[in-house]
């Protein structure tokens, strides 16, 4: 068919030039039958069987097999079916001659319900007619992806105005679902400046008078390229359509554009959808460990909960579903993570520069958006792994207005436990669940309306006698509103709580029960305003209350514990905020946020007073001072900014640089090395004050071969006040006087950070290289208050040498391989300098903190990918992943520690997952 | 709440291991860089006693034990007098005089070594006077199903303010050796191609011994989290019965301590900091001071604690078949399979067999003839292990003085 190739650019010149017009006076009936055969071999059989010809590349048809009977049928009803789900498009000329095209469709009129509401509607449809403005039929061209190009004319002629530019508004929507589209980036082509969509897929853009050219381009869908001429204000609205080749093309992707458009440094997007290809572990999609594999953002090691952001603690990140915060986002001490993968659409991971509305932790925040269901047809996905099960299903409520994501997602560890050959393990319960519910609601043109409800639970018993349990709760409400062409507001609530419990029952007298809690309420009003195309505003404000049950322990079964119960905290943190995005010129982009922030410790409560410049302890107290109810105990206010610049080198290459600065309120008490769902959270206080943090970042973004690849070099440097450590051995769960047991030091930490991301073809995936170092320092006058000498030392998570590769290789449509490669240096950890005895028993000396490091760690995995095949009007798209994770089977350790056994200390080292370990999933959409 | 602390990493440490493929092993391990730091074991007690100190230095992980410290000066000073030590053997202090620690007085130790370092503890009194309460064995199945006994303390101090406890134990065991013979066999030559043997009667006690043992890790319990200073149930010592030591008579002797709070929180740190970690989150080790510190250098590490202690002591004695009745013996220490090593080996090798090396090497024990013929491939005799033929390898045949039967 190759040989047609030359006719079918003639005969599409020939269309264009010419006058034509759509014949459908004379459609043929056509009565034929398929089964299970080639697109070409359709073909083949409707030309033999009738008198239409077709034209086509035969390599754009693909390997899908079809199958459908039709007696009487229109040669469009055949077609319709042929190329549903792919991305051919077809074209009738002369009645027979059927013109085949790849993604762009041969426009002759425009699309039903096109122009919806729109104030000055364009002009006849006569002047709307196809153009294209490149070759787009030459099969040497080696972008796959084509765009159609229309041509729009907005607004009459005003000959009295002597306006030089006007204003064009509108929607872009999913031409299926009919869904807004966000983030859609509508660029000027020729400019490289533009805007992009709101998440009601709104979009603003000042054009100068007459043509220009609009690219509108976003992840998953198929770009467009739009003529608009321009004569006066008005409004057009856009239809994108899904992008199938997109799906598994694409693992991950930070629109593309972005990674040199923005001014923002240090900010990763992960879009669920595409990650579905990537090894996993014990058959989980986990956005959050994807996350990991990104420079810049850690974990202490595989089976720990907690991220490191850039050197950062791991109390220091903010994990927001939907604006409402979730304490501790993992399951089964952070193996699993608690993000159900099936509901979240992606995530924004700020490491860089945060913006103005977000505050109050230092390093990071995680955006976790959960999708919003279709609200034209029902659909769900369901997800069968060896650990979990999850469901997720989409319920239209009022068609293209209302719909629900409900999903939910369980282990059967359970009956893994029961069914070992062990005792031990035999009476033992390990089990968690999460649940997800969103609704969302276009109450009209300007208004939006959504809730999220989300609860996660983990069960542990794993002795007879004690059972632990956690929680996370968190639920939103947030309403959009469109108020006019420049401005928009949101108005958000949000609720959030973290518990947990332990109930002990042993033998003797002292069974008890034991709780912690922390909820905590925010409101929060955001407003834009788009005041030009120079300046985009974005301000508002928020207030928060913090309600915390510090620990409190109760006698159980008639036990003799004493019951304790540590005083509530309560506390108000409040910021304003605004920014602005300020075009300066073509080049250069400005971002300039300003945040101020208060946070008051509320009475009731008793603070102790202690000696000043002295450490705090039993010696040094001199009272404790009483508050009243809502009686401000403490406040504490901070400045914060958040400025970064973004300067155009050239059209694909970008210089960025920002300035950061945050204050955090909150605290997280553990002395463990690593995170715990133990770990409390505390309040700032009289005797803890918030932790500060400063961060400069600079960075050099490339993207090269329109876009196909993507390259970073970010450097960056970060030092913090006040974070916290604790004494030694310190016990912090249900202690009183906390304060006596912490020590606030310093922190510093920089780094550079590399990424080279494909996001196009059959082989894509990143490569990733961070070279960072985190250090912390506690210095005081007072030996029980310094650590190290009080010498900057490396903290539990500095890991200098961080590299991963994610790589995807799609064989055919169906099938595809997917690898994970990860090195990383081993962990410091603090190694006994020296044995003593003690009572007849042995014993090692700790001295300087991790002055160690384990061994490095290193990891392969592999995974292959069938999709389940493209047949049309099937009931349900299948895929399945067969993993294996660890595939050489390195014992990484993840720990070494020292026991004295029998008198003796024996030195032990640990790791998690020490073998290959398989998985298979299989998943399914309907 | 150590002991919630405790739970929960336990149950961690299991949880996962099995489960996940995860995997803990021991591994070697050097220490790079001995930092050496005196250890100092200062406990007194209230009991009239010529009081010991011990002191050493830290040693490096691979090496094999504690380097005493010698040649220092150490002195306890109280309002009523000085009480000077001496080293009468290597790192070992002993007070010159015996004496017994008075409450309500402050006592101050201070020593000073040989390298001219001097150490001083701070002030620090006698403990509560609180006697051990009850002591009692019990039949229990213990967490991971297995059938054995326990070893429980029950205290009660009605002033609530001992509340921190540290306990020892000193177990002692009658074993009976299961394949006693009343004569031994004897080597007479051990020279080809003599290798002459002989029985000849035993002259002492080889059936019956006694062994000691002490205990050798930290036991600590606290009541200071209940409403009264009431230990109740507290296991001192758990044994299953699958342990030969209590397969016939039984007996232990618990020493309970009363502790400060400092004490007590400086013992439970070692423990804590010497426990089975979880995989998951391990606690952040450092070094902790006691209240010992140094007068020339701030910096120097010491360990160890001075403290001043209330000590009293219980004993109880079980039998086997008292708390297993009709519950087979526990298997004794080995499983004593008779075998008949070969006495002369005959040409070409032209040496005496093994039997006539075993025997001197004191390796084998006496049991029967053998009934097979001897030949240059099986001996004359069939011998056991020797701790099947006589309890001296397990214990001392004379029964300790406070031994009492039934």
């Amino acid at each position: 068919m190759m040989r047609e190739t030359l006719k079918l650019i003639g005969l599409i010149l020939l269309l264009l030039i010419s006058q034509y017009s759509k014949a459908q006076e004379i459609e043929e009936k056509i009565t034929i039958s398929f089964t299970d055969e080639l697109a070409t071999e359709a073909l083949l059989k409707i030309e033999s069987t009738t008198n239409y010809r077709f034209y086509y590349v035969e390599d754009w048809l693909g390997e899908n097999r079809f199958s459908g009977t039709y007696s009487n049928a229109t040669i469009t009803d055949i077609l319709d079916d042929l190329f549903n789900e792919t991305v051919i498009n077809y074209y009738l000329l002369n009645g027979t001659k059927v013109i085949l095209t790849r993604n762009n469709i041969i426009y002759d009129q425009l699309p039903e319900g096109f122009f919806e509401e729109a104030p000055v509607l364009p002009e006849e449809s006569e002047d709307i007619s196809p153009v294209t403005t490149n070759p787009v039929f030459t099969t040497a061209q080696k972008r796959k992806e084509v765009i159609p190009t229309r041509t729009f004319r907005i607004g009459k002629e005003d000959g009295n105005s002597n306006k030089k530019s006007f204003k064009l508004k509108g929607f872009v929507t999913d031409n299926d679902t009919n869904a807004p589209i966000d983030n859609v980036s509508i660029i000027r082509k020729g400019t490289g400046r533009g805007t992009t969509t709101d998440d009601k897929g709104y979009y603003e853009i000042i054009l100068p008078a007459g043509e220009n050219m609009l690219e509108l381009r976003s992840l998953g869908f198929t770009g467009s390229e739009n003529r608009v001429v321009i004569y006066n204000d008005g409004s057009l609205n856009f239809l994108l359509t899904e992008s199938l080749e997109q799906l598994d093309a694409v693992l991950i992707d930070a629109k593309a554009e972005s990674n040199v458009e923005d001014a923002t440094t240090g900010t990763t997007v992960i879009d669920v959808k595409k990650i579905k290809n990537i090894p996993l572990v014990l058959g989980e999609r986990d956005i959050l460990k994807v996350a990991t594999t990104l420079p810049g953002i850690a974990n202490a090691g595989e089976g720990s909960a907690g991220f490191n952001v850039r050197g950062g603690n791991a109390d220091q990140n903010l994990f927001l579903l939907d604006d409402a915060v979730i304490y501790n986002p993992s399951h089964f001490f952070g193996i699993f993570s608690g993000i159900n993968p099936f509901t979240t659409g992606g995530v924004t991971i700020y490491k860089g520069n945060i913006p103005a509305e977000y505050g109050g932790r230092l390093s990071s925040v995680f955006d976790l958006t959960t999708k919003d269901a279709n609200a034209s047809e029902f659909a769900g996905e369901a997800s069968i792994g060896p650990v979990t099960s999850s469901l997720a299903l989409e319920i239209p409520i009022e068609k293209d207005k209302a719909a629900l994501l409900v999903g939910g997602r369980s282990t059967y560890s359970d009956w893994i436990l029961r069914s070992l050959d062990d005792e031990a393990l035999k009476n033992s319960q390990a089990n968690f669940y999460d649940i997800v519910v969103k609704y969302n609601h276009k109450l009209g043109e300007d208004d939006q309306l959504k809730a999220t409800g989300y609860y996660s639970k983990d069960n542990f018993s794993i002795t007879s006698d004690s059972i632990f349990k956690y929680s996370n709760r968190a639920a939103s409400l947030r309403w959009d509103h469109q108020f006019n062409d420049k401005h928009n507001g949101s108005v958000i609530l949000a609720n959030s709580q973290y518990k947990f419990n332990i109930d002990f029952d042993g033998d003797a007298n002292n069974d008890f029960d034991l709780g912690y809690d922390i909820t905590e309420t925010e409101l929060k009003l955001k407003m834009g305003y788009n005041h030009s195309e120079a300046h985009k505003f974005d301000y508002g404000i928020s207030t928060k209350l913090y309600n915390s049950n510090p620990g409190s322990i109760s006698p159980i079964n008639n036990s003799i514990v004493v019951p304790v119960d540590i005083a509530s905290e309560r506390a108000l943190e409040s910021a304003i905020f605004i920014s602005d995005e300020f075009t300066v010129s073509d080049r250069l982009l400005l971002s300039a946020g300003f945040r101020f922030s208060t946070f008051t410790a509320l009475g009731s409560a008793f603070q102790n007073i202690y000696a000043d410049g002295l450490p705090k302890n039993e010696g040094t107290f001199i009272e404790s001072q009483e508050f009243g109810n809502n009686e401000a105990i403490k406040t504490y206010t901070g400045p914060e900014f958040r400025l970064s610049s973004r300067y155009f080198l050239d059209e694909a290459l970008s210089v960025k640089a920002s300035y950061n600065n945050t204050y955090q309120y909150i605290h997280t008490l553990t002395n463990n090395t690593t995170i715990s769902p133990t770990d409390t959270w505390k309040l700032s206080d009289l005797n803890i004050e918030p932790q500060r943090a400063q961060q400069y970042s600079l960075g050099l973004y490339k993207n090269l071969k329109e876009n196909e690849f993507e390259l970073s070099l970010e450097g960056y440097y970060k030092t913090a006040e006040n974070i916290l450590d604790f004494k030694t051995g310190a016990q912090l769960l249900l202690n009183e006087n906390i304060e006596r047991e912490v020590l606030q030091g310093e922190g510093q930490a920089y780094g550079v950070e590399f990424l080279l991301r494909k996001s196009k073809g059959r082989l894509n995936g990143w490569f990733g290289y961070t070279y960072s170092r985190s250090l912390i320092k506690f210095e005081s006058d007072f030996s029980e208050e310094t650590i190290n000498n009080g010498d900057y030392f490396p903290s539990n998570f500095d890991k200098p040498h961080d590299l991963s590769l994610v790589a995807n290789y799609k064989l055919t449509q169906r099938f595809s391989l997917s690898a994970n490669f990860v090195y990383q240096t081993g962990r410091p950890v603090t190694v006994p300098v020296g044995n003593f005895v003690i009572n007849n028993s042995e014993f090692v000396l700790y001295s300087d903190r991790n002055e160690f490091r384990i061994p490095d760690y290193y990891r392969l995995d592999i995974s292959l990918n069938v999709e389940g095949n493209h047949k049309i009007k099937k009931l349900a798209h299948s895929f399945w992943n067969l993993s294996i994770y660890n595939v050489l089977g390195r014992n990484n350790p993840y720990s070494v520690f020292f026991v004295n056994e029998d008198g003796q200390v024996k030195a032990f080292q640990s790791s998690i997952f020490a073998i290959p370990i398989p998985t298979i999933t299989y998943n399914f959409q309907f | 709440m150590k002991h919630i602390n405790t739970i929960y990493r336990l149950f961690l440490l299991f949880a996962i291991i099995s489960v996940l493929g995860g995997c803990t092993e021991e591994i070697s391990f050097k220490t790079e860089n001995l930092e050496s730091a005196l250890v100092i074991e200062a406990t007194i007690t209230n009991e009239i006693k010529n009081h010991e100190i011990l002191l050493s230095r830290t040693y490096k992980f691979e090496a094999d034990g504690p380097i005493p410290e010698e040649n220092a000066t150490v002195v306890m000073v109280s309002e009523s007098g000085t009480f000077n030590f001496t080293e009468n053997e290597s790192g070992k202090y002993v007070s010159t005089q015996s004496f017994s620690a008075q409450p309500g007085l402050d006592y101050v130790l201070k020593i000073s070594t040989a390298n001219g370092e001097s150490y001083s503890s701070k002030p620090t009194r006698l403990t509560t006077t609180t006697d051990i309460g009850d002591l009692y064995a019990e039949r229990r199945t213990n967490d991971t199903e297995e059938d054995g006994v326990s070893i429980f303390v029950d205290t009660y101090d009605p002033t609530g303010t001992s509340q921190y406890y540290r306990f020892e134990y000193e177990e002692s065991y009658k074993v009976v050796a299961p394949k006693w013979r009343a004569n031994d066999l004897v080597v007479i030559d051990p020279e080809w191609p003599a290798c002459s043997v002989e029985l000849v009667p035993k002259t002492d006690e080889r059936r019956v011994c006694f062994a000691t043992d002490t205990s050798n890790t930290l036991i600590l319990g606290t009541t200071a989290n209940l409403e009264e200073d009431r230990l109740s149930r507290f296991e001192v010592r758990r044994v299953n019965t699958d342990n030969y030591i209590i397969g016939h008579r039984y007996s232990i002797l618990v020493r309970q301590y009363v502790q400060s709070n400092e004490a007590f929180s400086y013992f439970s740190n070692l423990q804590e900091f010497s426990e089975s970690e979880s995989l998951f989150s391990q606690v952040q080790p450092g070094f902790f001071s006691g209240n010992i510190s140094s007068e020339t250098n701030s910096e120097d590490k010491v360990i160890g604690f001075f403290e001043l202690t209330y000590v009293s002591e219980k004993r109880i004695f079980f039998n086997y078949n008292d708390l297993f009745p009709g519950v087979d013996q526990p298997p004794y220490v080995s499983p004593c399979f008779e075998f008949a090593p070969v006495r002369d080996q005959g040409h070409p090798t032209d040496e005496c067999g093994l039997l006539i090396t075993a025997l001197l090497n004191n390796e084998i024990s006496y049991w029967m003839e053998n009934p097979e013929p001897e030949s240059i491939e099986t001996g004359p005799y069939l011998m056991v292990p020797i701790v099947c033929g006589d309890c001296t390898e397990l214990g001392s045949n004379v029964a300790p003085d406070f031994w009492v039967e039934e």
